[in-house]
């Protein structure tokens, strides 16, 4: 079980002050605490408040900040190719792209970038007609995610299908549909594609937001999910990833496995 | 194993043309993945991609049949490149070899001596399972002569060593209702020998000079219609042999079809050491057949014991025969200990038995393979079917007492099997571990 901290990301208020000022030293707190706490990315995130132009040299900024502290490699998430690409520039070790949809024009861009560079990439089972309802209409799309990975040259673990977590207090019918798409997404394929949920989605605007998170992911990686965009500072979720993982006899058991778990 | 959608859409033609009733191919792609939809939906698919699709139906290694009756030998169909996955299925044949210039009282004494190679393991008889004739005379009558004098000694299966199509007819007159194995397809004798498979309905074994070689030979003799095969890599050094099972394994259960069959190994060194070292890795690493020019019985027994214990069910807990065991010399003064049939059980506690150095008997009881507290847990460990196992074993004519040690952990059993068996019971410690301390004590 991947998990990808998510806490150094522009829509927070102190990193977007950070940014602002451009002082390192918040980036690297969060940098420090997400590797110890478990995650194995950073992801890495300018926020809308950075204005286009800056995003390319505001994203390698913080990789180089993240990196300097952390051993961890980067999820750049950016809707900013220029962003993306100028973070890859940068960064150390084996990067993940945060995201392509299905769209043509921007698979055209981001699967050629991802295969330049040897990272690995997200890819939404969406496109500009918005996020489909039911499981098998996303599932089309990871499919179209696929086709282009092989035609590409991307090798299918390095494709991370996203299916979309929306928030169970206004898209409540879409959590069974999302845990449906995990667990097919691997017929499509064989090496099949990863999985990858921007958890903490699904418990946007609700109260006990740390509880949703940790049953949803508890209930994903039971479906097989691979990865998570996550909040790996709630140590109660960790603790959830690690049992999930132990369950699911992905790790040997041990006595200590909440511990081994977070070592590196 | 299905295809999934990425290996069905590239079968198809791409034309988007939706004469299937989806809007794309990746969509028809996508419903067959699911098995919503037939091919036969779609009008423009090539024969080639038919017969793709009906081969990702069929196991990824082909289950072939050699001998007929009793004991006919079975390989193939393996699904995991490691047991603990799920389980190897099908126990490698052990052939021994005869050479076809032995003189007729050397022949028959030899193939009697491969019908003696049978072990009691666990209560039950394993043997070795084909005789490999090879032609070394290089005369097809000479050879015929041989197999069908080894046919009239022996139940076993067969193989037939020879690359002369010639000799292979002349041996397969005689014994072709036998279904023996032909010894080998070449490049260069491939149509001949495919001929004489087709013809009698008998297995085939191809033999390429490498992996590469092997695969498109393997394609051709396929194309000429053979359809029970076994492979040879051509690889008669160890570390090679390894690499070549290895990657024919891994590669059929990726589903490339030229290398879904069983193969066959030679353990060919002089050395009986290295040659039995030599089988034993191809046992460990995926052989069907295992070829042997050694009739001693004690390079056999560790092989034979080997693939026994390799291609046991890992899901399955391992029993011992539920019986008196002796440990050391036993008087009728001796200790008698209860405990049950779950292997690793009755070997700790045989193990620490034998380290206090105090002869005695140890009862196990049939718990189906399960241990102390499992079985008790399961209510099959119950003062009942040990009071049983005290009185059916006869354990109580071969002892002067009647005194009964049970396991620490299931105290609780004590005073009801005092009462339905008739014997003292005394409580053991709760780990085997403390048996020697516990005789010392208890004990004299």
């Amino acid at each position: 079980m991947l998990l990808i901290g998510e806490r150094i990301n522009g829509m927070f208020r102190d990193i977007r002050e950070a940014i602002m000022k451009r002082d390192p030293e918040p980036i690297k707190k969060h940098a420090i605490l997400q590797t110890q706490g478990g995650a194995r990315y950073l992801d890495i995130n300018t926020g809308p408040a950075v204005p286009p132009e800056e995003q390319p040299e505001v994203m390698a900024w913080l990789v180089q900040v993240a990196q300097e502290v952390s051993p961890l490699p980067c999820c750049l998430d950016s809707t900013n190719p220029e962003a993306i690409e100028a973070g890859l520039k940068v960064h150390r070790g084996k990067a993940i792209i945060n995201s392509t949809t299905a769209d043509p024009w921007k698979m055209e861009i981001y699967f050629p970038m991802a295969v330049k560079y040897g990272a690995a990439l997200i890819g939404l089972t969406m496109n500009e007609k918005g996020v489909p309802k039911d499981a098998n209409d996303r599932l089309a799309l990871a499919m179209e995610l696929v086709a282009q990975a092989d035609a590409y040259g991307l090798p299918m673990e390095d494709l991370f299908i996203d299916p979309l977590v929306l928030p169970v207090n206004v898209a409540q019918d879409h959590g069974p549909e999302v845990l449906e798409t995990i667990r097919q997404v691997k017929l499509l394929a064989s090496p099949p594609p990863r999985t990858v949920i921007g958890l903490s989605n699904i418990s946007q605007g609700c109260p006990n937001r740390p509880l949703i998170n940790r049953t949803f992911l508890a209930m994903a990686m039971a479906c097989g999910l691979d990865a998570a965009i996550a909040d790996v500072e709630d140590e109660e979720l960790v603790n959830v990833a690690a049992t999930a993982n132990l369950i699911l006899n992905r790790e040997v058991y041990c006595d200590s496995y909440l511990k081994t778990f977070r070592r590196l | 194993m299905a295809l999934t959608g990425l290996e069905i859409y590239k079968l198809l033609p791409r034309t988007n043309c939706k004469e299937c009733g989806q809007p794309t191919c990746l969509a028809f792609a996508m419903q067959l993945a699911a098995g919503k939809v037939s091919l036969e939906k779609c009008p423009h698919v090539s024969e080639q991609a038919k017969e793709a699709l009906g081969a990702a139906s069929r196991p990824p290694i082909a289950l072939v049949k050699i001998g007929a009756g009793e004991r006919v030998l079975e390989i193939g169909n393996e699904t995991v490149l490691f047991r603990h996955e799920k389980r190897f299925e099908h126990p490698a044949g052990i052939a021994i070899k005869v050479a076809d210039n032995l003189s007729a009282a050397e022949l028959a004494s030899r193939v009697e001596t491969i019908n003696r190679l049978c072990f009691d393991r666990v209560g039950r008889t394993h043997c070795v399972d084909l005789v490999a004739v090879e032609n070394v005379s290089g005369d097809p009558a000479v050879f015929a002569a041989a197999v069908k004098a080894v046919k009239e000694k022996t139940e076993l299966g067969m193989i037939l060593i020879s690359e002369e199509p010639e000799a292979v007819a002349a041996a397969l007159a005689a014994v072709a209702a036998q279904r023996p194995l032909i010894y080998a397809a070449t490049a260069a004798n491939y149509e001949k020998m495919v001929a004489l498979a087709k013809q009698h309905d008998v297995p085939l074994a191809v033999k390429g000079e490498n992996l590469a070689e092997l695969a498109q030979l393997v394609e051709k003799v396929v194309a000429a219609g053979a359809k029970e095969l076994v492979l040879d890599t051509g690889a008669r050094k160890m570390n090679q042999v390894l690499a070549d099972q290895t990657q024919l394994r891994r590669q059929a259960l990726k589903r490339f079809r030229p290398f879904g069959y069983p193969s066959i190994v030679f353990a060919t060194d002089p050395d009986p050491v290295r040659r039995v070292t030599e089988a034993a890795v191809s046992l460990a690493k995926y052989a069907g057949i295992v070829v042997l020019d050694t009739v001693d019985p004690a390079e056999i027994l560790p092989l034979i014991t080997l693939r026994l214990n390799i291609y046991t069910d890992p899901q399955k807990p391992i029993a011992v025969e539920p019986k008196i065991y002796e440990i050391g010399a036993v008087t009728p003064q001796s200790p008698v200990f209860v405990t049950t049939n779950f292997s690793l059980t009755y070997f700790c506690v045989a193990g620490d038995v034998e380290a206090s150095r105090v002869p005695a008997y140890i009862l196990t009881v049939d718990t189906d393979g399960t241990s102390v507290l499992t079985a008790w847990a399961a209510g099959k460990f119950t003062p009942e079917k040990i009071a049983a196992a005290l009185n059916e074993s006869g354990i109580g004519d071969r002892v002067g007492h009647r005194k009964v040690i049970i396991p620490g952990g299931v105290a609780v059993l004590s005073g009801k099997l005092q009462e339905l068996s008739g014997w003292e019971v005394l409580v053991g410690p709760r780990e085997s571990a403390g048996i020697p301390a516990f005789l010392k004590q208890f004990w004299t």
